[in-house]
């Protein structure tokens, strides 16, 4: 009789499940072998992956800045190719890349045999035209369609996209990046890639070339892509196209005007700059040495990328210390301007040769009077000075939603120590920087910021330029932080009458600021700088009437007097911003 | 060495052998007439190689040094086990923990440790039903659950297989593996009354047969009546992409991008691999790298396609034979814990091998378990062969006792 030993088990089990593997291979490889090789040869089942529409950028008046425009690409299979140095030669001599940089492109992305890897952007149609009738011989070259993108003006703001690198692609493969994904390599488009993107779609593909569906997945379970969101800045494009007209010829510097109400950038301008166009078309190396090796740095956003020393445009920052301390009071005055002080052994001189007299706190900054805050400055130590410049968000970053903003700087008694030794008469440089000379270095975005809150009366908010973005799902506003400066309201109304008077009153530094039917306020500064004999020029403030409420930094470098050369441009823009159809 | 098993050594070999032609051929991609080869081959065979080495050791050192050292081991794994969750994600899961030459794998150390550790304690003498039952569950539960947690389910899964094997040779009366089981059948079974009734009727006849008093045939009856009711109220409290996870897993068709899409690609790759395939290095489905990892769990794949029907049946008869040998030889091994341990070793590596395949021609869910002694990986390779040095020392060993 026939019994269960252990071995006869264990072989009937092993037995069982090899019948089962072995029946199921013989269905798979000899009964439906055909079909499945037929699949295989005509290489039908795929999963192609639908890129999103990214999102574009328009102005407040929904006027473009940053567009899609269609334009063909060339694409290589690596798959499909017979022979890499007939391709590479026969694509070199007809499209604007060379030999050597194909037979990279077919090394680097040799384990990507199925991929199409973008290799030429922006075919011309003339070229279309050359290649055609021997593009028939080369399976592994196609033709797409695609959106580049396209900039309206010049600007340092929208910054650029490009393809992905290996770097990108490998942290970013989990998203749903490909080795052909443009990304936002810079400015908004890098900033806010997240949501100008995207999401990918996918489909199946399981039809063969005479339309028979291969039923390989019974349902449909294709996912459309999800389109990137639009964003509509608060920036206003007539304002910042009359910006950067009359922005002085040849001069290079910044201009930001702000909506002083929430910290959205209604013009933005960096001189000299460039158009963000050349990042998208095949431009020579020739032209790309000439903007790189630029001694004025067209790439350079000096509005964030700059710290500069913000000269007097820097003294409320002392006043308001000063105020706030109970050190001096609006009555105070404090040494006698005689054109200079004497600081240990060093004289400092006053801009005004002739001298002042003793002035108050809301005459020195009218007037712009040096020896005043030299006198106030040495009733404060620096690292009170640097304390209280911090705490009104200059030398801080601003967090504005462009990326690679810096700091600036603004020094402490030890970093005098540490840099110029232990004996270092520290009380000069502290003269120095009261009248934000020597170290203290800010951007002007910074300053103009600071001003916007001035006129809130010490509420500061983070300028920004995204004002909402729009999608399939829904808008989402952008809401700024928020910060209180410490500044008294009393101390505030002080401050803010002299810089009225310094714009409204006779002697006054900003007198050419004046525009007619809006209330305007200002303060100048020509700061002395290493960068050249003539100082920069500056010119910040705030201007309001019953329909707006804006600031504005005109910064100009090494260009003269800020009352003279930055002042009128400021009056300028703050009446044609006045005039201007909202 | 007068009682080395020559047979399960030598067809061991030409299990390695043919791994390592497939993995040179999976780590090809053709170009043009062009071949780029990646280096995993060479790994390969220096693992084996340090394997083989280690094998010998194996038997050269007295199995009661080596029992000595199963417990503490254990505890050893366990704490790899617990460290292994705070390393680095890989692919979504916490596998491995890089050290400066390789990165080792706790779970696969877990699954030989494990059955040792079992082997040995349930093989004791004068032990009650209740004590196995208790010390099964007690030394499995940890391992199980930590490697759960990685997430690895393919390893989770083999450790319990090999459990059930373990229990279902040992003394224990074979009642007690239906009564574990069984709440498994009736979640399994819930989604219909008929079916959850047909293998109620089944149970009851089982326990009944196995002449059990009415109070315990009463009480299994009152638990899988209990699971087949919770089963739909857990289910439709979970959310919905748990449910789809779940559903996935089993039915990976409905995942088209994930594990449908490998399970189809694998179904084309091999399917068109016909009666003697394509040809050696030139699969079109290889090169066109369809599949990821097809070094690793879709080697068989590539196998399907270059070697046809006639290649996977002859790596089909290998495995054959070498499993029924090792069968052969536990019947022989005269020491309980030797045949628990062999049975549990045999186990998950049958096991392992029907998973992966069927995972390759798509009658078994996707897992993530490699081909044993096929599919590339260090750690997983070195566990498997030291698996099958322990059974060769258990058939050495056995002439010390005769």
């Amino acid at each position: 009789m026939f019994k269960l030993t252990l071995t006869r088990i264990l072989y009937i089990i092993i037995l069982v499940i090899f019948l089962i593997l072995f029946v199921s291979l013989f269905r798979l490889q000899i009964v439906e072998g055909a079909k499945y090789e037929q699949i295989a040869a005509k290489n039908i089942f795929r999963i192609k992956t639908i890129p999103p529409v990214r999102g574009e950028i328009f102005d407040s008046q929904f006027r473009p800045i940053a567009r899609n425009k269609p334009s063909f690409n060339l694409y290589l299979t690596p798959g499909l190719i017979d022979d890499k140095e007939v391709v590479s030669e026969f694509v070199s001599n007809n499209f604007d890349i060379s030999s050597k940089e194909m037979k990279e492109i077919i090394f680097n992305n040799r384990f990507r045999l199925h991929q199409e890897i973008l290799i030429v952007q922006n075919v011309t149609f003339e070229e279309i035209v050359k290649a055609s009738e021997k593009m028939n011989y080369y399976p592994s070259l196609s033709y797409k369609t695609e959106a580049i993108r396209q900039y309206q003006y010049n600007n340092h703001f929208t910054g650029h996209i490009g393809r992905i690198n290996e770097d990108e692609y490998k942290k970013l493969k989990k998203d749903g990046y490909t080795i052909n994904s443009l990304l936002g390599k810079s400015g908004l488009e890098r900033y806010y890639e997240s949501i100008l993107r995207g999401k990918n779609g996918k489909k199946v593909i399981q039809v063969d070339a005479s339309g028979q569906n291969l039923n390989l997945f019974k349902e449909n379970l294709d996912v459309p892509p999800e389109n990137g969101a639009d964003l509509i800045l608060t920036l206003n494009n007539d304002l910042q196209n009359f910006v950067s007209n009359i922005f002085p010829k040849n001069e290079k510097g910044a201009v930001v005007v702000m909506d002083a109400d929430n910290g959205g950038i209604l013009a933005y301008v960096s001189k000299p700059d460039f158009d963000p166009n050349i990042f998208s078309t095949n431009i020579s190396t020739n032209e790309w040495n000439r903007i790189l090796k630029n001694p004025d740095k067209p790439m350079m956003d000096r509005n964030i990328h700059g710290t500069y020393p913000p000269g007097s445009t820097f003294k409320p920052i002392l006043a308001t210390l000063g105020l706030e301390t109970n050190t001096i009071d609006s009555k105070t005055k404090l040494i006698a301007c005689d054109g200079g002080l004497m600081v240990g052994d060093r004289y400092f001189k006053c801009w005004w040769e002739k001298g002042h007299g003793r002035l108050n706190v809301s005459e020195a900054l009218k007037v712009s009077c040096d020896v005043f805050f030299y006198d106030l400055s040495l009733l404060f130590t620096l690292d009170q000075i640097n304390k209280y410049t911090k705490q009104n968000m200059l030398t801080v970053r601003t967090e504005i939603d462009i990326p690679g903003e810096r700091k600036g700087f603004i020094p402490t008694h030890k970093w005098y120590m540490d840099n110029y030794g232990k004996y270092v008469p520290i009380i000069g440089h502290k003269v120095n920087l009261s009248i934000g000379q020597g170290e203290v270095l800010t951007t002007p975005l910074q300053i103009c910021a600071y001003y916007a809150a001035l006129a809130k009366n010490g509420r500061w908010t983070q300028p920004h330029f995204l004002c909402k973005s729009i999608s399939e799902k829904g808008t989402e506003d952008f809401i700024p932080e928020t910060k209180t400066l410490p500044v008294s309201a009393e101390n505030m109304q002080i401050i803010k009458q002299a810089l009225w008077n310094s714009v409204n009153q006779r002697y006054g530094t900003g007198t050419a600021a004046t525009v007619a039917g809006v209330d305007v306020a200002g303060k100048t500064g020509s700061a002395e700088n290493h960068m050249g004999k003539v100082t920069h020029s500056w010119f910040a403030g705030y201007a309001s009437n019953a329909e707006f409420n804006i600031s504005y930094v005109v910064f100009v470098e090494n260009a003269g007097h800020g009352g003279s050369i930055s002042a009128p441009i400021a009056g300028q823009i703050i009446d044609f911003y006045n005039r201007l159809d909202k | 060495m007068r009682n080395f098993d020559w047979p399960i050594f030598i067809l061991l070999l030409f299990l390695l052998f043919y791994g390592v032609v497939a993995i040179y051929s999976a780590s090809a991609t053709k170009i043009g007439n062009d071949f780029e080869i990646e280096n995993y081959y060479i790994k390969q065979i220096i693992w084996i190689v340090i394997s083989l080495v280690l094998l010998y050791l194996l038997l050269k050192i007295p199995y009661t040094i080596l029992e000595v050292m199963i417990l503490p081991f254990y505890a050893i794994t366990l704490i790899l086990l617990m460290m292994v969750l705070f390393m680095p994600e890989v692919n979504g899961s916490h596998r491995w923990i890089p050290l400066a030459i390789m990165n080792i794998q706790p779970s696969e150390l877990a699954k030989i440790n494990l059955i040792l550790a079992l082997a040995k304690l349930i093989s004791e003498k004068h032990i009650s039903d209740w004590q196995i039952i208790n010390r099964s569950i007690l030394l499995s539960l940890a391992p199980v659950i930590l490697i759960l947690l990685e997430p690895d389910l393919g390893t989770s899964l083999s450790l319990i297989i090999s459990l059930f094997a373990i229990l279902a040779v040992s003394d224990l009366p074979f009642f007690y593996i239906i009564l574990i089981i069984s709440p498994i059948v009736s979640v399994i079974t819930s989604f219909s009354i008929f079916s959850f009734i047909f293998f109620l009727l089944v149970l009851i006849y089982l326990l009944y047969k196995s002449r059990l008093s009415k109070v315990i045939i009463g009480f299994a009856v009152t638990i899988n009546t209990f699971f087949f009711f919770i089963t739909p109220v857990i289910w439709n409290s979970l959310k919905e992409y748990q449910q789809n996870r779940i559903l996935s897993f089993i039915n990976p068709m409905r995942d088209p991008f994930g594990a449908g899409y490998q399970i189809i690609q694998s179904k084309i790759a091999i399917g068109s691999g016909g009666l003697l395939g394509k040809g050696f290095l030139i699969g079109t489905q290889k090169n066109m790298n369809f599949l990821p990892e097809h070094h690793t769990d879709f080697i068989f794949s590539v196998i399907g396609e270059e070697f046809g029907f006639f290649g996977c049946t002859i790596l089909l008869l290998l495995y054959f034979l070498f499993l029924l040998r090792i069968a052969k030889k536990i019947a022989g091994l005269k020491r309980k814990d030797f045949k628990y341990a062999a049975v549990g070793i045999l186990a998950y590596i049958t096991f392992q091998i029907f998973v992966n395949i069927g995972m390759n021609i798509g009658i078994v869910p996707t897992t993530g378990i490699p081909l044993p002694f096929i599919s590339y990986g260090g750690s997983n390779l070195l566990i498997n062969i030291l698996a099958v040095g322990l059974i060769l020392k258990f058939i050495n060993e056995k002439s010390i006792f005769e």
